[in-house]
């Protein structure tokens, strides 16, 4: 396993294409969180907003950029071509697949980092100016508090997981387009289709199983209880859909002719 | 591990066309194998699957009596080239083979050795996808040997090669097999294994036709006829074909004759006074032995090349 990481790790520092993606991961959610929090106020009388999940929203723009790099992580070699010479170099798949899986997370965990640290300053310096005020005794958007820490770590591990979505998906169609389009599709279609629904029981069970809406419950720090779903539970069920695509694409990945 | 690639009753279908039927040979160390047969005849497919690449229906490859997925470090064994495309363009050609050399537990230097083996150190630096086949293919045959493996086996290697690549790539092989190694090397062109192979493995539909030295082939092929050169074809024919021979118009003034030996031929003509100028045993070119066999094994005659895959 230890040659199949450092093979892996070598093919994605030798393209250009991961590091600009990685870079734009930070940049498109750090922008994107500047940009709403601009644009939001807060009266004197006081607001409703859950101020860390307003200050991370950029992850579900972020998010995007993350499964463009996790499906070209294989679906470029299913492309080229280079797939047959990476499975002859490499014979073990399932070794292949999980250093390629170690690679991508590792990367995706750096850059969600840096992006999720980069919102929560913008959020930090642009959302005083528009009338927030901390709690007494608290900073804003501070890493000290315990539910703010806990939006903030699971944001990154939130990207990493769909990531590891991405990565599965694009094993098992061998296809780069299809493979954004399905990741797509799973991330952003659950919240309309939700809306679709006027029954109650409905678009709990959908906000419950959809991987980006019980996933980001992991940012919720105010209303908890209204929520179908809690936040790690939430969390747990994106891990679930990550670990299924994986599996799927691992068996496939065996058992298909490269 | 003993260099040997031992290939045992591989069939494998592709939906309703039969790729592999009964393929059946083993590759020996220090000599170059030819494998040829019409494009469509399982080559591709059988070098595919002593890679592990894709999975017989039935039968077993072994390369040095193992399963090539049980290799641990894989390149060390075999070195193979089937697609020299098989790259990702936008990566350095040194990049590509550095990650390879990684995944053998093997080191920068050795990259650059097999980069000044192959030629190709002053473009090192550039993207492969920028590369004309020649340079990938000879990318690629850096690639099959960076593990320094006693088996070698190489698709079409000179495809894409200029008449100096081409030159040099049979030059390589067989200094390659003359230290020892098994080499397999394919081709649909005959002409291009001639002064190469010294053993050929013909296959057609999926299955081997002729598993045979070149001097043996040439000399089945040629099958004791004798090329006959004279002005005066018609006496001749009637002649000879008076005595029991099969004669064939092969020329403006020349006739292959088969089923009767050179001395009676000339015999018969002085007794006739037919005129020659040219009485010798017939010599089979590799190109028409290879014809004679794979006569009815080419599925797509004159109908465009098979899609390649």
């Amino acid at each position: 396993m230890r040659r199949e990481l450092h093979a892996e790790w070598t093919k994605l520092r030798t393209v250009a294409a991961p590091g600009w993606l990685l870079l734009a991961v930070v940049a498109l959610t750090a922008a994107a969180s500047a940009g709403v929090a601009a644009t939001v106020t807060c009266p004197p009388a006081g607001c409703a907003y859950d101020v860390p999940k307003l200050g991370l929203v950029g992850v579900q723009l972020g998010q995007a950029v993350v499964a463009i790099l996790a499906v070209l992580v294989i679906g470029g070699e299913y492309g080229t071509g280079m797939i047959r010479t990476t499975l002859t170099a490499m014979p073990r798949r399932a070794a292949v697949l999980a250093a390629k899986a170690a690679v991508l997370t590792g990367a995706t965990l750096a850059a969600g980092t840096a992006a999720v640290l980069a919102s929560m300053l913008a959020g930090r310096l642009i959302l005083p100016g528009n009338g927030f005020v901390p709690a007494p005794g608290q900073a804003l958007l501070s890493l000290g508090d315990g539910p703010t820490l806990r939006a903030a770590a699971g944001s990154v591990l939130y990207l990493a997981l769909v990531a590891l979505l991405g990565l599965g998906v694009a094993t098992a169609v061998r296809e780069s387009a299809v493979a954004i389009g399905v990741v797509l599709g799973l991330l952003y279609l659950f919240p309309i289709v939700i809306g679709m629904f006027a029954d109650e029981g409905w678009r709990h069970l959908l906000y419950a199983i959809g991987p980006s809406t019980a996933g980001l419950t992991v940012q919720v720090t105010t209303g908890l209880r209204e929520l179908p779903i809690g936040p790690w539970t939430g969390l747990g069920v994106l891990a679930a859909w990550a670990a299924g695509a994986l599996l799927c694409g691992g068996l496939m990945l065996r058992a298909r002719d490269a | 591990m003993e260099a040997i690639i031992e290939v045992d009753g591989l069939r494998k279908r592709f939906g309703r066309t039969t790729a592999l039927d009964g393929m059946t040979f083993t590759v020996t160390p220090g000599r170059v194998t030819g494998f040829v047969g019409p494009n469509g005849a399982g080559k591709s497919t059988t070098m595919r699957v002593i890679l592990g690449l894709d999975m017989a229906d039935e039968g077993t490859a072994l390369v040095g009596g193992r399963p090539y997925a049980s290799l641990r470090n894989p390149l060390g064994h075999v070195g193979a080239l089937l697609d020299a495309a098989a790259l990702q363009p936008s990566r350095k050609a040194r990049d590509h083979l550095l990650w390879l050399a990684h995944s053998q537990g093997l080191t920068a230097r050795r990259v650059d050795e097999v980069i000044e083996l192959v030629g190709l150190r002053s473009v090192a630096r550039r993207k492969a996808g920028g590369f004309s086949l020649g340079m990938r293919q000879r990318l690629g045959i850096a690639a099959a040997l960076i593990g320094d493996p006693p088996i070698l086996m190489l698709d079409e290697p000179s495809n894409g090669l200029d008449p100096e690549g081409i030159v040099w790539i049979r030059g390589l092989l067989r200094s390659l097999a003359a230290e020892g190694r098994a080499v397999l090397v394919s081709s649909h062109l005959m002409s291009e294994l001639q002064d190469t192979a010294g053993h050929l493995v013909v296959v057609g539909r999926g299955r081997v036709v002729a598993d045979t030295s070149v001097a043996d082939l040439i000399e089945t092929a040629s099958g004791g006829r004798v090329t006959l050169r004279t002005t005066a074809r018609p006496e001749a024919m009637t002649a000879l074909a008076r005595a029991g021979a099969t004669v064939a118009a092969t020329g403006s003034d020349t006739l292959t004759v088969s089923g009767l030996p050179a001395e009676r031929v000339v015999t018969l003509l002085a007794e006739d006074a037919v005129p020659f100028s040219e009485v010798a045993a017939h010599r089979a070119t590799l190109e028409e032995a290879y014809m004679d066999l794979t006569r009815d094994a080419v599925d797509f005659r004159a109908a465009g090349q098979e899609a390649a895959r």
